[in-house]
């Protein structure tokens, strides 16, 4: 029988990004994520100040920061984008020198796992074709700085959508790389709209719980979207209990990072009213799907 | 630490040239995006004060200390800090009449998230993400000098 996986929790800085540089600094987000018991944190490129040329002082205060609050570097989020300037798209050679100096930050920084935005064409996340050019030339490079690049499975994207099998897992069993995956987003498994967000997608066709296992071997890092966390501490559109329980009993022991989209998230600014709720609603909600995990994993 | 909304009120006054005389005005703008961006992602549309347009080509866009125009923007190499302002400084003798305005802009940009690739090879449009984030920005703000 496979042993049991013990997954840490964690929580991306994301979930905080209407408030962050607002009513929040870095350092605050630091102690909402301690407060919560989480063990993991994932930072996204733009968070860097300075980016990409962060000062060595800020990295002082970064890993500072990781000490003072017990938190993990878990995932670092970056874009693989081939299309910065205007007019015909990039060269493979000119990406993969964009992919080099996110890999050695994410490597400065801590992180292990990237979750790694490659062009799509399409709301059903198509890559542009031609993606396998620039990524493979980067593999090396991913394994110099021992990260893992992970193609985020986002709703609409499901688990059984073609280019997934044909494209993405295709490209993993043909290069044979370890540094390569996927970062699945729990909102793949929403069964029904969230009150305020019923534009979101119609829900006709979705990921099935089971179908995560075939995916574990090749997942570090997993985004914990929800949409709204009750005072139950349920998150009622997605079979989170389920899907959980599928990772722990097939040995998964990575990291479920809270991402948060709850409906204000999308009209904080759009009034002095919308942006005060915010300020309530966006750390009480992490801090109920903190609560929710815990009870799920039981630590 | 800035404002809420996108167009910043802290910032927004009238310009003044070196004999003292009003030039024109400039106010700052920050995305209420979750991500930073290369210059060279955005696209800038006009910007309307009280229904008076001032053409893209014609504002200055400062950032670090540096003014720049559309054009230069498309090429420049850096980054545009999260939550960092860029000011839009804009041409304009005589300046604002001292009280308030409705400052408007649009603002697009270029990702590979989730969209059709831009359409427009000259970057003359607002970029790809349109569908999802919406281009305009409105605000009613106070000038006092």
């Amino acid at each position: 029988m496979e042993k049991k996986g013990t997954p840490r929790r964690g929580i991306c800085l994301y979930s905080y990004h209407n408030l962050l540089g607002k009513t929040m600094t870095l350092e605050d987000a630091f102690l909402e994520m301690y407060d919560t018991g989480a063990t993991c944190f994932e930072f996204l490129t733009s968070y860097i100040p300075g980016y990409p040329n962060p000062t060595p002082e800020w990295v002082d205060k970064y890993w500072g920061l990781c000490e003072k609050y017990q938190l993990q570097p878990s995932e670092l989020g970056h874009w693989a984008e081939n299309h910065l300037r205007r007019g015909p798209g990039m060269t493979d050679e000119e990406v993969v020198e964009e992919l080099k100096m996110d890999f050695r930050l994410a490597n400065l920084l801590g992180f292990k796992a990237l979750r790694t935005k490659i062009t799509c064409t399409n709301m059903m996340c198509d890559p542009e074709p031609g993606w396998q050019n620039y990524i493979e030339k980067a593999l090396p490079y991913a394994e110099k700085y021992d990260v893992v690049m992970q193609n985020e499975v986002h709703l609409p994207t499901t688990l059984h959508t073609p280019h997934i099998r044909d494209e993405y897992l295709d490209f993993i069993h043909r290069t044979g790389t370890k540094h390569f995956g996927f970062n699945i987003d729990f909102g793949t498994f929403q069964t029904k709209p969230a009150k305020g967000l019923e534009w979101m997608s119609d829900f006709k066709d979705i990921s099935k719980p089971e179908e995560i296992v075939d995916f574990l071997p090749y997942s570090k890092v997993c985004h914990g979207k929800f949409t709204g966390v009750n005072e139950n501490f349920e998150e009622e559109t997605i079979p989170y209990a389920e899907v959980i329980k599928l990772m722990v009993d097939n040995g998964w022991s990575g990291d479920i990072l809270s991402e948060m989209e709850i409906p204000i998230r999308f009209f904080a600014e759009d009034s002095a009213e919308n942006f005060a709720q915010a300020m309530v609603e966006i750390p009480e909600q992490v801090r109920r799907h903190q609560i929710m995990l815990r009870n799920i994993l039981g630590y | 630490m800035v404002e809420f909304q996108t167009i910043q009120q802290r910032g927004f006054h009238n310009t003044y040239d070196e004999n003292g005389k009003i030039n024109g005005f400039e106010f700052r703008f920050v995305p209420k995006y979750y991500k930073g961006y290369w210059f060279s992602q955005c696209r800038f549309g006009n910007i309307t004060v009280d229904g008076e347009v001032f053409d893209r080509d014609e504002v200055i866009y400062v950032y670090d200390g540096m003014e720049y125009s559309r054009e230069e923007l498309f090429s420049l190499r850096k980054y545009w800090q999260f939550r960092e302002p860029l000011t839009f400084r804009v041409r304009k003798e005589g300046g604002l009449s001292i009280g308030y305005h409705n400052v408007g802009l649009q603002f697009g940009w270029v990702l590979n998230y989730n969209g059709a690739l831009e359409a427009e090879a000259d970057g003359s449009g607002l970029g790809n993400m349109a569908h999802m984030f919406g281009t305009d920005h409105e605000r009613r703000m106070l000038l006092c000098r």
